[in-house]
């Protein structure tokens, strides 16, 4: 069945969804856009859309991907306007191609992904401070992360391994953090734990919350990322 | 990065308040002469599978003059964020202070949401009580089935409408907008509000009481005020105003479907039932009119299901043909069909069969009383025997599942009910075995409610039975309802306890529901919130027993707290049928082509409205 690949951003209320409710959404979304969407067989049939990479409900995603097969082959620009139209506010389509049968499946692809996060910070502080305190967070031999195991019992791991590149910089108030990590299943790294790691270390007067962004989703080719497009 | 971006992240399910979803309508504020902010007092999965928000959130934002936005309970996650903020109650669209608006409308489906209006209103910075608000403040209204007894509210809320809202908001919207172009004073307001039939001012009434305490009338205070306020009906749903385009939640809701009201109101007359009454008398949509909103509604939302949905679906004269073209219709597309309640025959398993080609769930019956003697005093039009032949033959078609509603507690209950309760589901689950269900997967699931005497009903006079008693009933079922494959659950009684104090309270119940707010009651419907003890403090320390109010037998000749309240339904007609239960009686339903003269269609000169199979 003909298969399409599309680029969106998730972002403004749309942000607050969580990984179930947007498959909800899109399969709402095609069915309004007329779109003659492909079910599973059996007992309990499901749309068949298929996400790259589940994002955190609060974070926002600029450069999201997903597949939708349909039961009828169509243009892409025709699937495109259709959808674009019917999508709920803050999920907003970028660019959707076709792609060949024997394209792999985006979930098995991803492998790393790009984050942004903002807050407010509290005292000024200059950029040299903001590029130190990553560095000096960079240097440690090991992260360490707690995080509750399904039985509530406590489990330590590193998280240093799975960052692959970090930097911060300043705009006036606002600093800004970025950040390339290891996702999906061949190792993964939630931005929150390196965020809450990297505060508690820098002692860096963040205010409130960090705004969180994932600015895209990518396979690897050896070190260098791969657009999901070409998997 | 406003408060309520940073909040957000921190509570469970933020999508319930961070609105944007598809259908919604957001106005420009300045460029509309009301605004008004509909609030649900519970939380968002409950508000947003409410028809009547939809209905009403259509007509208002139809209006080129007007705007509605909405506003739920928050959870108290959500709550805490807010307060310990200073963040006060906002709407979904504009994201404004509820307070800003003109009018504030609750829609009271259920009397344990009250705890939730006195939490919404102080959290949106607006005093409690009516006489304490002025000019300054949204004008706050309620309606829904609540307001048929809207006594214990009364301090709190400026004006009810009784009925159906659809039918008296542009009235009602009208004369506000009139008052305010004329300059009124909130005072004058109400007075221009008093001239829209079904609209109810509280303030504007007296309460008498005897010198036992008792309450001998509601009478008008002031010269103009009706004497008794009548319900609203809509005469033909065809023509009525139905929302087409939803709104379509993000986060999924207790009924996330595409709802088609099929009909409204229902023949039956169980006796315990409010809705039957209130919504008197029964009008049915025509097919054609169905089938045009089902299509409407599914190119509109994208929902995978259409719900035909009414008190009693499977009454709806031509259900069989509309349930055949809305599959024949959608079932391609991967759209379901569901009824929400179906009746324990045949016709019902055979409609079940046809709209389940796609899925197949539990079915749902609702004997409610386990002998045929007690369901002859109720009124339920079903016999043991119609259930158990229909059950069969859902088994024999395949369900696995069933699910059997019962109420305890009903006049003239004795153990020998509660034997037939746990009988009847022990020969449901002989009937699963018989038919081959596998062991592993036959499940009977028995739910069993207290029965809660509600206000305008057959039953009105009658007692709940005291909560000790309901104790010991449902430890007396749960130890006659084991076994492999039975399920038994129960309500909280000493939440139905509350809900019955409520249901007939009256105005000094106001002081029991601050005392209630100020211990912190919210959420009351859900029994991981509810606490009987903080209840029953409330009641304590504004000198009121609960039992006074849920246990006690009424009069006949007693008057009673919403006795001006007129819901069209004779009290006479009430007295018959409460006769006849206590006789054995059953009664005809009036689709059966006679008029068992319930006094409703002369009083309100409206009659049933069937539309053709
Ligand atoms: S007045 Fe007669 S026909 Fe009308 S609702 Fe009552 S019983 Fe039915």
């Amino acid at each position: 069945m003909p298969r399409y690949r599309m680029m969106y951003a998730k972002e403004g209320p749309a942000r607050y969804i969580s990984h179930l409710d947007l498959l909800r959404a899109f399969e709402r979304a095609v069915r309004r856009a007329g779109l003659p969407l492909a079910f599973t067989l059996g007992f309990n049939p499901h749309p068949k859309i298929a996400f790259a990479a589940p994002l955190g409900v609060g974070t926002a995603g600029e450069r999201e991907f997903a597949d939708l097969e349909l039961t009828a082959n169509m243009p892409p620009e025709e699937v495109a306007g259709a959808l674009g139209r019917a999508l709920p506010e803050g999920l907003r389509l970028i660019e959707l191609r076709a792609v060949a049968d024997q394209a792999g499946a985006l979930m098995a692809a991803v492998d790393r992904a790009t984050y942004r996060a903002e807050a407010i910070l509290s005292r000024p502080v200059s950029a040299g401070e903001a590029e130190r305190a990553v560095a000096a967070f960079l240097s440690m031999p090991q992260i360490l992360v707690e995080k509750k195991g399904r039985r509530g019992e406590k489990k330590v791991r590193d998280i240093k391994p799975g960052i692959l590149a970090m930097s911060a910089r300043v705009n006036d108030d606002i600093i800004v953090v970025e950040a390339e990590l290891k996702t999906g299943s061949s190792g993964n790294v939630r931005f929150e734990e390196v965020l809450d790691a990297f505060r508690e270390k820098s002692r860096l007067p963040v205010e409130g919350r960090f705004s969180l962004y994932r600015t895209g989703v990518y396979a690897a080719r050896g070190k260098e990322k791969k657009s999901l497009w070409h998997v | 990065m406003d408060v309520i971006e940073q909040i957000l992240p921190e509570v469970q399910r933020p999508a319930r308040y961070a609105g944007g979803e598809w259908n919604s309508v957001r106005k420009d504020w300045d460029g509309v002469d009301i605004k008004v902010a509909f609030a649900f007092p519970d939380a968002y999965e409950v508000g947003m599978s409410h028809l009547g928000l939809q209905i009403l959130y259509w007509i208002v934002n139809g209006r080129p003059d007007a705007l509605m936005e909405r506003v739920f309970a928050p959870w108290p996650d959500m709550e805490e964020e807010m307060r310990s903020r200073g963040l006060p109650l906002f709407s979904l669209e504009s994201r404004r202070p509820v307070r800003d608006f003109d009018i504030l409308a609750f829609t009271l489906q259920y009397e344990m949401s009250f705890s939730n209006i006195l939490n919404m209103l102080d959290l949106a910075g607006i005093p409690l009580m009516a006489e304490q608000r002025d000019e300054k403040f949204p004008l706050v209204i309620a309606g829904g089935p609540c307001a048929f007894n809207p006594e214990p509210l009364a301090g709190f809320i400026d004006l009810f409408v009784i009925g159906e809202g659809e039918e008296v908001i542009n009235e009602f919207l009208d004369a506000f907008l009139e008052a305010k172009r004329r300059g009124l004073s909130r005072q004058g307001l109400l007075f221009e509000a008093l001239k829209v039939p079904g609209v109810y001012v509280p303030s504007l009434y007296r309460v008498h009481y005897g010198e036992d305490g008792s309450v001998l009338k509601v009478a008008p205070a002031v010269e103009g005020v009706p004497e008794r306020v009548t319900k609203r009906v809509v005469r033909d749903l065809n023509g009525a105003p139905f929302p087409l385009r939803p709104v379509v939640p993000f986060t999924e809701i207790v009924h996330d479907r595409a709802m088609v009201e099929v009909m409204r109101g229902c023949t039956r007359g169980c006796r315990f039932c409010q809705a039957g009454v209130l919504y008197r008398p029964v009008r049915e949509k025509k097919c054609e009119t169905v089938l045009e909103q089902a299509a409407g509604l599914v190119r509109n939302t994208g929902y995978g299901e259409i719900s035909l949905t009414s008190l009693s679906t499977s009454d709806y004269t031509p259900v069989r043909r509309a349930v055949k073209a809305l599959v024949d219709e959608y079932a391609r597309q991967g759209v379901n069909v569901s009824l929400p309640s179906l009746r324990a025959d045949n016709f019902s398993v055979e409609l079940a069969k046809e709209v389940q080609r796609v899925r197949r769930s539990s079915l749902t019956f609702a004997p409610e009383a386990g002998t045929q003697r007690l369901r002859n005093v109720i009124n339920k039009g079903v016999t043991g025997e119609d259930l158990l032949k229909t059950v069969s033959a859902a088994f024999r078609e395949g369900w696995q599942a069933v699910k059997l509603y019962f109420m305890i507690g009903l006049p003239t209950e004795t153990d020998e009910d509660l034997d037939g309760i746990a009988g009847l589901a022990g020969e449901v689950l002989a009937l699963g075995r018989q038919a081959g269900v596998p062991a592993g997967r036959l499940r009977v699931t028995v739910s069993v409610s207290s029965f809660v005497p509600k206000a305008h009903t057959p039953f009105q006079w009658e007692p709940q039975a005291p909560l000790p008693a309901l104790k010991q009933k449902q430890a007396y079922l749960s130890g006659k309802l084991k076994g492999r494959g039975l399920a038994f659950n129960y309500h909280d009684a000493g939440l139905s306890f509350i809900e019955a104090a409520f249901a007939r309270g009256d105005r000094r119940l106001g002081a029991v529901l601050v005392n209630a707010f100020k211990l912190g009651c919210k959420f009351d419907g859900w029994s991981e919130h509810f606490s009987l003890s903080r209840w029953l403090e409330a009641f304590r320390r504004a000198g009121l027993n609960p039992e006074q109010y849920a246990n006690r037998r009424y009069g006949y000749a007693e008057p009673l707290p919403w006795d001006h309240i007129d819901s069209g339904v004779s009290k006479e007609y009430l007295i018959l049928e409460h006769r006849r239960a206590m006789a054995g009686l059953t009664t005809l339903d009036c689709r059966a082509g006679s008029c068992t003269g319930c006094g409703l269609c002369p009083a309100l000169a409206a009659e049933p409205v069937y539309a053709e199979a």
